[in-house]
């Protein structure tokens, strides 16, 4: 009898809440996603990372050191291998440029190159540029609510220039980090997945500390990104994220 | 006796005769300068095709021509160079490293595809060397580029000035070095000239980190249009792996284009030598029913129907022999004077790329036997043809009948 009007209680509960989580939903998914996708930079940021990568052809080791500001600056610059020591990548809203050591210039990565690999990665230079405005280009909805997760499906704005037909993201509720992003083609074929694990308190933010790129077509190959060190809110001004600043070599 | 008979009877009538000689004349040696002028035209396109860029016959791993693979690498040994120089259409072979990545110059940044090669041995296949607009042609032992004319202008470089190029080498690092130009071409395809660099084979395979490795040889051949066969001759001798492509096999729009020119050739044929074949088939109605007399007089005399109907034919037979030396030596002297100098259009017409190939605004001859050999059998068979019917209604005539009429 208790048990009957418990579950008939909790029901009518889960209807009125129903209509009103639904109206509020869209833009409170939105901020939830835009925090996700900030979630390594902050307002700004000073890390260090290694990055692993593994393909069919080739296995790469470096150590990067890295600064963001809001979300359109950031610059990565290699420090190990030595080989390839003082390589440099900066975004500058949405434009990527490379710094060659070898023959001391700078290089703008053209448009129709945008979805070449970073640094021999399954990271695209596409990644680099777009995924910071996804919360903006795309609508989502909630397809799945479980005790723990949250699962959100983000679907492009009719005139948004994007590259993914489709981006799912499980998100645990408590401490509000990605758990597994899935990306789709524009088939909705899902083509790779984003792993995120290693949380930890980075200020007063949970964090997750490692990243793994899995493209779904080649299963052997993959790319961990793990932050070694970072600090959130640094001082460090605009015109840092220059052309200039990016052919200095001090690393 | 045959044979007295039908050249009198050739030269009774002689102005007929020579009246059907000269048409007969002029179909076949019109004939041959049409058909030069048509392999003139095929010889073009198939050398603009192969002779700029690809070659008569590439050998690479199996699928690289379709997606050009930047792993799909060999080693060219010195035995698989001597077996595939041995066989006896090779006559030039160039070892290439393909790569795609970025050249920028100044604030100019365009995509390109570099081709790493030996100029010494380039120029054996590829005709580069002869469609420079600036500069010369070499590469240096170090970083020296040749580049398409487009591309050249669309970074702003001439000659002397320095390139970087970026790319992603085999071991993942961002493979990036200077380049100088040393050299500008213009082939007329938009394609190469947009988009191709010609570097060092050494240079590249050190960028990257390919060292030894190639993707290609490219070979050319005495006869290009003999690659199919050279191509299925060279493959069973290769490695595993490694297959010989034909520029038709690459090229197969090229390849249909070529067979639509041997259509075309064929009708052509067709409706002149059915113009010329009624001509025949009138004189020689016209020779038959004036002398009805005669035929009757050599059938009563006691000629029997089969050796009246050869006596016809032979007299066809030898018309068409006459038009042939006519018609043979005035082709060929005007082939020759095609092949020689030649028709310049290019005051009103452009250069048309077409199936892969460039068609250069000229009319311009080449010899090729079959263009001799086709249309004198051709003209043999079908004055034969064109002499059957008289033929037959000679030897039908009934001796009786056939004095009587006046």
């Amino acid at each position: 009898m208790t048990q009957c009007a418990r579950t008939l209680l909790f029901l009518t509960c889960l209807l009125t809440m129903l209509p009103a989580s639904g109206a509020r939903a869209e833009t409170n998914w939105r901020r939830l996603i835009r925090e996700i996708e900030d979630q390594h930079t902050g307002r700004s940021s000073r890390s260090r990372m290694l990055m692993q990568v593994a393909t069919e052809h080739w296995q790469r080791r470096l150590e990067m050191a890295g600064w963001s500001l809001g979300r359109d600056y950031f610059l990565v610059r290699i420090l190990e291998p030595a080989k390839e020591r003082g390589v440099a990548t900066l975004k500058a809203d949405r434009e990527v440029w490379n710094y060659l050591p070898k023959v001391d210039r700078v290089i703008k990565i053209p448009s129709s190159m945008m979805g070449g690999a970073w640094m021999g990665s399954h990271i695209t230079n596409n990644d680099l540029v777009k995924e910071s405005h996804i919360d903006e280009d795309y609508d989502f909805t909630l397809e799945e609510e479980t005790e723990s997760y949250w699962r959100i499906s983000g679907i492009p704005k009719p005139d948004a220039a994007v590259i993914w037909g489709k981006i799912v993201y499980q998100i645990e509720k408590k401490r509000r980090v990605p758990q597994q992003v899935r990306y789709f083609d524009e088939n909705l074929v899902p083509v790779r997945d984003i792993q995120f694990d290693k949380v930890q308190l980075v200020g007063k933010r949970p964090t997750p500390l490692r990243m793994t790129v899995q493209p779904l077509d080649k299963p052997s190959e993959r790319t961990v990104l793990e932050y070694r060190e970072l600090v959130f809110d640094v001082p460090v001004e605009q015109n840092f994220f220059s052309l200039r600043n990016l052919k200095s070599r001090r690393p | 006796m045959m044979l007295t008979l039908a050249l009198r009877n050739l030269w009774r009538n002689r102005r007929r005769t020579l009246l059907t000689l000269s048409a007969m004349v002029v179909s076949v040696s019109l004939l041959i300068l049409a058909l030069g002028v048509f392999s003139g035209m095929i010889h073009d396109m198939i050398t603009s095709a192969t002779e700029q860029y690809r070659g008569h016959l590439v050998v690479s791993r199996s699928g690289y021509q379709d997606d050009h693979e930047l792993f799909a690498t060999f080693r060219l040994s010195a035995g698989l160079q001597q077996q595939i120089t041995s066989d006896r259409q090779v006559v030039g072979l160039s070892p290439r490293l393909r790569a795609f990545g970025l050249l920028a110059h100044g604030p100019n940044t365009r995509p390109a595809e570099l081709l790493g090669i030996d100029p010494a041995r380039e120029r054996q296949v590829t005709r580069l060397q002869q469609l420079l607009v600036s500069g010369s042609y070499s590469v240096g032992d170090e970083n020296g580029a040749l580049i398409g004319q487009g591309l050249a202008t669309r970074l702003g470089v001439a000659p002397g000035d320095e390139l970087i190029f970026v790319t992603q080498a085999a071991d993942g690092s961002i493979g990036n070095d200077l380049l100088q130009v040393s050299g500008v071409f213009a082939t007329g395809d938009s394609r190469q000239d947009n988009q191709l660099v010609l570097v060092s084979l050494p240079w590249l395979q050190k960028l990257m980190a390919l060292p030894g490795q190639v993707h290609e040889l490219a070979l050319a051949l005495q006869d290009p249009l003999l690659a199919g066969q050279a191509a299925s001759r060279l493959d069973p001798l290769l490695p595993q792996g490694l297959d010989a492509l034909a520029w038709g096999e690459l090229l197969p729009e090229m390849q249909e284009a070529v067979a639509s020119y041997d259509v075309s050739r064929l009708i052509m044929a067709g409706i002149l030598y059915f113009a010329t074949g009624l001509g025949i088939l009138n004189t020689l109605f016209m020779s038959v029913m004036e002398r009805s007399r005669e035929f009757g007089i050599l059938m009563a005399l006691g000629m029997g129907p089969w050796r009246i109907r050869g006596l016809v034919l032979l007299e066809t037979l030898l018309m068409s022999c006459l038009a042939l030396v006519g018609g043979l030596g005035a082709g060929i002297a005007m082939t020759f004077y095609m092949a020689r100098v030649g028709i310049d259009l290019s005051g009103s017409l452009s250069p048309i790329t077409y199936a892969g190939g460039t068609i250069l605004p000229r009319l311009h001859a080449v010899f090729e036997p079959a263009n001799l050999t086709t249309p004198a059998l051709l003209l043999v068979l079908v004055a034969l043809l064109a002499g059957w019917l008289p033929a037959n209604r000679a030897a039908g005539l009934q001796p009786v009948v056939a004095l009587r009429e006046d």
